[in-house]
C-alpha cells in the first residue's frame, strides 16, 4: 500500500517523478508553475499523465475536469479529487 | 497525374535491416552469405509455456535509437519499422526536402500488426483483474501506427498505406509502391515491413497450427531445414526491413548510387484453400512478375525461395517453379535464407529483397543452409550450405505466399 499523500508538495512530488519518467528529462527542469506543453507534453501525452496519477492516488479525473495548464494545476485538481472522492 | 510521365522506371537507392542476423547491412550480409544461422532459444519470461521454445528474434533495444517518450508510445512492431526507415534513407544519402515532402511516402506490410499491444491490454484486463486500458492503446495498437509512426518522423505527405496479407504484405508494399512511382504519382517510397509478434498468445496460436519446426537438438540454430529431407516446419522471427524506392530520373537527378532495379511485380491469390498452397497459384505469381517485367523465363538467374521448410510449401514452390521456368528450373538457383533468418512473416518479403538486392551487388548466391540431404521432390539447385559466386547475374526474383493465398513475385535487375 502506498503512503497517504495529502500535501500539495507531495502530490507535485509524484507528478514531478512521472512526468520526468515519461519524457525522460531531468526533474530539476520540472517546477509547479512549469507549463506541460512547454515541457513536452501533447495532450495525449497529457492524458497519459492523468492515467498513472489515477492509478497512484486511487482517484478517477472526470473528462470534464481535464482544463490544465501547469503542474500545479493538476496537483489541485488531484487534491481536491483526493478529498472529495475519499 | 496530369503532366507526370507514366512509366518510370523504379531503382532501390537505400537498404535497411533490423534482423536476426544483425541490424546494419554489414553483419546482415557477412551472416546469410556466411550461412550463419539466427534461431535461437527465445529469450521470453513465459519460456516455460511454450512447445516451441526455439525462434528469430531480432536483438533490437529500442533504448539504443530513440527517446523513452518516443518508444513508450509505439509497439514493437513501430519501433523496429521507423528505425529501419532512418536507416534506409541514411543509407540512401537521401535530403527530404520541402519540395520532395509531398512526393515521398510510405508502403509498410505486416502480418500480424501490433501483437505486444494487444496483449498487454489482455493481461491487463483478463490476468490483473483491471478494468481500463492505458490511453495509448488504440494509438500502439492500429494497423497503421508504424506507417504512421514513419510518415510523421520524416514528415512526408505522400500516400501512406499498411498492407496486411500475412505471410506476402511487405513484398506486395514493395510492389505496390513500384507501381505508384512506375505511374507518377510518387518519386520516393519507404516499402517495406515489420513484424513482432513473439508473444505468448501470438506463439500459442502458431503451435497450434501444427507448422513449427521441432528444435534440432544437436544444433538449435538448424532446426529450420528448407527443401531437405528431414525437414519439419518454420521457424517463427521477428524483425523488420525497408527499401528506398525512387525513380530512377529522381536518382539520378541527386547522384544516388543504385543498388538495383525493381523491374517485375505480380501478385495472385490461388483461391484455393486458407493455408494450402497450389502449383498452379505459386506459378501463376511468378507468370504475372515475368510478365509485368517482360522478361523469359530464361531470364531470371536466381530466386529467393518463399522456401518455409513445411512439408507442403517447399514442394509445391519446387514444381510450381518446374512449371514456370520448364527446362531451365534446372540451370537457375534457388534458396530459402528463411533457413538462416527464419520466417519474418509480414516482414519476410522485405528482408528477403534487401538479400536479393545484395545478392545481385556482390554477385553471390546466398545458401540454403541444414541441407545435407534434399527431399527427392525437391530436386532443383538450392546452394546447398554455401554461398556461390556467380559470374553472369543480371536478374533475380523473390517469392513470398501466404495463407489466405495472397502470392507476390519481385524481379529484380542489376544496375550496371
Amino acid at each position: 500500500m502506498l503512503p497517504p499523500v495529502h500535501s500539495l508538495e507531495e502530490i507535485e512530488h509524484v507528478l514531478t517523478d512521472l512526468i520526468a519518467d515519461k519524457i525522460d528529462i531531468d526533474r530539476s527542469s520540472i517546477q509547479p508553475e512549469s507549463n506541460l506543453k512547454a515541457l513536452g507534453l501533447d495532450s495525449l501525452d497529457t492524458f497519459d499523465l492523468i492515467f498513472s496519477a489515477e492509478d497512484y492516488f486511487k482517484i478517477k479525473v472526470p473528462s470534464d475536469e481535464i482544463k490544465i495548464e501547469t503542474l500545479e494545476d493538476v496537483a489541485l485538481l488531484i487534491q481536491r479529487l483526493i478529498a472529495t472522492q475519499k | 497525374m496530369l503532366g507526370q510521365p507514366r512509366h518510370n522506371r523504379v531503382v532501390i537507392t537505400g537498404l535497411s535491416t533490423v534482423s536476426p542476423l544483425g541490424n546494419n547491412l554489414a553483419d546482415l550480409s557477412q551472416a546469410v552469405f556466411g550461412g550463419v544461422s539466427g534461431i535461437k532459444r527465445t529469450a521470453v519470461p513465459f519460456i516455460e509455456q511454450l512447445d516451441c521454445k526455439i525462434s528469430a528474434q531480432s536483438n533490437f533495444d529500442p533504448a539504443d535509437y530513440f527517446t523513452k517518450h518516443t518508444y513508450s508510445m509505439l509497439d514493437r512492431v513501430s519501433q523496429m519499422a521507423l528505425h529501419a526507415s532512418m536507416e534506409a534513407i541514411k543509407n540512401a544519402n537521401l535530403d527530404i526536402t520541402d519540395d520532395l515532402k509531398p512526393r515521398m511516402g510510405i508502403y509498410l506490410g505486416t502480418g500480424m500488426g501490433c501483437a505486444h499491444s494487444f496483449e498487454e491490454g489482455y493481461i491487463r484486463l483478463y490476468r490483473e483483474g483491471a478494468n481500463r486500458l492505458k490511453p495509448f492503446t488504440v494509438l500502439m495498437s492500429m494497423y497503421n501506427a508504424a506507417a504512421s509512426a514513419i510518415a510523421l518522423a520524416h514528415q512526408i505527405t505522400g500516400p501512406s498505406q499498411t498492407f496486411s496479407t500475412a505471410c506476402s504484405s511487405s513484398a506486395v508494399a514493395i510492389g505496390e509502391a513500384t507501381r505508384l512511382i512506375r505511374h507518377g504519382y510518387a518519386d520516393v517510397m519507404l516499402a517495406g515491413g515489420s513484424e513482432a509478434f513473439l508473444t505468448l498468445g501470438s506463439i500459442k496460436a502458431w503451435e497450434a497450427l501444427r507448422t513449427l519446426a521441432d528444435e534440432d537438438v544437436n544444433d538449435i540454430g538448424a532446426s529450420c531445414k528448407p527443401f531437405s529431407v528431414n525437414r519439419t516446419g518454420l521457424v517463427l522471427g521477428d524483425g523488420a526491413a525497408m527499401l528506398l524506392l525512387e525513380s530512377y530520373e529522381h536518382a539520378k537527378a541527386r547522384g544516388a548510387t543504385i543498388y538495383a532495379e525493381v523491374v517485375g511485380y505480380g501478385t495472385t491469390n490461388d483461391s484455393n484453400h486458407i493455408t494450402q498452397p497450389t502449383v498452379t497459384g505459386q506459378a501463376s505469381t511468378m507468370q504475372a512478375a515475368l510478365k509485368d517485367a517482360n522478361l523469359s523465363a530464361t531470364d531470371i538467374q536466381y530466386i529467393n525461395a518463399h522456401g518455409t521448410g513445411t512439408q507442403l510449401n517447399d514442394i509445391t514452390e519446387s514444381n510450381a517453379v518446374k512449371k514456370v521456368f520448364g527446362d531451365h528450373a534446372y540451370i537457375l538457383s534457388m534458396s530459402s535464407t528463411k533457413s538462416m533468418h527464419g520466417h519474418l512473416m509480414g516482414a519476410a518479403g522485405a528482408l528477403e529483397a534487401v538479400i536479393t538486392t545484395l545478392a545481385l551487388c556482390n554477385k553471390t548466391l546466398p545458401p540454403t543452409i541444414n541441407l545435407a540431404q534434399p527431399d527427392p521432390e525437391c530436386d532443383l539447385d538450392y546452394v546447398a550450405n554455401t554461398s556461390r559466386s556467380l559470374s553472369k547475374f543480371d536478374y533475380a526474383m523473390s517469392n513470398s505466399f501466404a495463407f489466405g493465398g495472397t502470392g507476390a513475385a519481385l524481379i529484380l535487375k542489376k544496375v550496371h
